[in-house]
């Protein structure tokens, strides 16, 4: 017998108390199966979600069930029909559906977003090519204040769907700069000079280790690629630091970045050497 | 150079140029060290002023509270064995104000060049301030103002030989004791597996008569529940 058939087996003419005691029961028990589930979801997900936005959630899906519950079970026993009542939702619902369809989408997302924890507050991102730091995460949308102190909010699908950097995710991140010497310069020399200027500085890590190296011979100079591992929260500050240091150290040590030159021989000349008379 | 004083204040060692000059209920605060000069004023009628050696994660910033020391060589150890080393770490040196009950750090500074690494990867390790130190079997020598001991005993638990070759600390659980020639602490590192090991602090002096140092989380009113640290991507 399942609860259909119970409910169909409760009398029409039966007296109003006992309606309202079944009405009663099917609510506690609704109660008591919504504490159920949410503390099971509380325990799979409080790592997952931040505390706030979880109760947010659980709340939303515990009345979201107890509204359910209302219409499915304790409507047919006060005597209205919820079959009509779904007839006329749903038509509602299509026109409800197509006028909210953005904000379900953002609240999805926004869902998935708390879940998934792609971004925490604070955190530096870029997103659909907006940067900056992220303000705060709403159940429709995030909020990210941009690096020039713009105020931005973007609707959570766009954060959801779309590539999404995470610039403070992983603890360090790597940048290089390409250095160019002199073909005249000693290159192991130069290479020496970078080590040590990287080795002084605090934030550029010890591991992972940095890396400098001859990368190519360019069509001007030298290339010496420099790759240096920073923590997240400080690249940006060591890369514009460390690029000074380099050029002004390894020019004191009188290696010098050569600017774009051009030998240019001219045919000409060679002829003019070539005639009688010609000095 | 390590103690509490009264003021006017005037210190001159190792290239530290510290002073505290009274001025009616202002105190002017001015210290010199590598190039770097800090002032600041300190309204107050009555106070002392701490200079105590702080756990050497605050400088230039504070990115991490974990402190990495490699060792020059590494260490093999038997199995279920056990055995002290001493090694070196770096001085960071805090400078507090007390009075009315309450203390508050106004200065952080070093003479030694600070360097951090990652312990780990970069996807899961932690950020960790770096020293390298050679591997002593007796207390070293080592400059006041640079340079403490720790006083490291290792307990392999394990029944396989076990390399070791760094040790990672939380600093929250740093217990400093200091006096006129040596700041030191102590420490255990258990071995719990090849790549797995848990390192915590000792609240005990290394020689008798040393005076506990000031601990800047304390100072600060931080509330720390961990105070050890489990190695974990190798040892």
């Amino acid at each position: 017998m399942n609860f259909t058939d119970i409910l169909e087996s409760i009398p029409s003419s039966t007296s109003p108390f006992f309606r309202f005691l079944v009405i009663i029961g099917i609510l506690i028990f609704t109660a008591l199966l919504g504490k159920v589930i949410t503390i099971y979801l509380r325990r799979s997900l409080k790592e997952k979600m931040s505390r706030e936005h979880l109760e947010i959630t659980l709340k939303v899906l515990y009345y979201s069930l107890v509204v359910l519950v209302a219409i499915l079970f304790i409507l047919p026993l006060l005597g209205i029909e919820p079959s009509g009542l779904i007839v006329a939702g749903g038509i509602a619902g299509i026109i409800i559906g197509f006028a909210s369809q953005s904000i379900v989408s953002n609240l999805i997302s926004g869902i998935f977003l708390m879940i998934e924890r792609p971004i925490k507050i604070g955190n530096q991102v870029k997103v659909d090519g907006i940067s900056g730091w992220v303000e705060d995460i709403n159940i429709i949308s995030t909020i990210i204040r941009t690096y020039d102190g713009l105020y931005v909010r973007v609707p959570n699908d766009k954060v959801f769907t779309t590539n999404l950097i995470n610039y403070v995710e992983n603890v360090a991140r790597r940048f290089e700069y390409e250095v160019g010497i002199r073909y005249s310069d000693d290159a192991d020399q130069a290479i020496g000079i970078i080590k040590d200027v990287i080795h002084a500085h605090p934030f550029a890590l010890v591991n992972p280790k940095p890396s400098v190296f001859l990368d190519s011979l360019g069509d001007n100079s030298m290339n010496i690629k420099v790759r240096i591992w920073a923590p997240a929260s400080e690249w940006f500050g060591v890369k514009t630091e460390l690029l000074w240091k380099i050029k002004t150290t390894i020019e004191e040590n009188g290696i010098e970045v050569p600017f774009p030159q051009r030998t240019i021989w001219f045919g000409n000349e060679t002829k003019k050497e070539e005639l009688p008379g010609s000095q | 150079m390590f103690g509490t004083f009264d003021t006017p204040l005037n210190i001159n060692e190792s290239g530290i140029f510290l002073s505290i000059e009274n001025k009616e209920k202002v105190q002017f605060y001015s210290r010199e060290c590598l190039g770097e000069k800090i002032e600041t004023h300190l309204i107050t009628e009555k106070n002392k002023i701490l200079i105590h050696p702080v756990e050497p994660v605050n400088i230039p910033k504070k990115i991490t509270q974990y402190f990495l020391i490699e060792f020059d060589k590494s260490i093999f150890i038997e199995p279920n064995g056990k055995n002290t080393i001493y090694v070196k770490f770096p001085i960071e040196i805090g400078v507090f104000t007390s009075g009315k009950k309450d203390i508050e750090i106004i200065d952080v500074f070093s003479i030694v060049p600070q360097k951090y690494s990652i312990y780990g990867d970069p996807r899961n390790g932690v950020l960790c301030r770096y020293y390298l130190s050679e591997v002593f079997y007796s207390i070293p020598q080592t400059d006041l103002l640079q340079e403490g001991v720790v006083e490291l005993n290792i307990i392999n638990t394990t029944s396989k030989w076990v390399e070791l070759t760094k040790a990672v600390f939380n600093a929250y659980g740093m217990k400093m004791y200091y006096d006129n020639n040596l700041v030191a602490m102590k420490a255990n590192i258990r071995i719990l597996g090849e790549e797995i090991a848990e390192t915590y602090f000792i609240n005990a002096s290394l020689q008798s008569g040393m005076k506990k140092a000031m601990e800047l989380y304390t100072a600060k009113k931080i509330h720390v529940n961990i105070t050890r640290f489990v190695m974990e991507w190798s040892l």
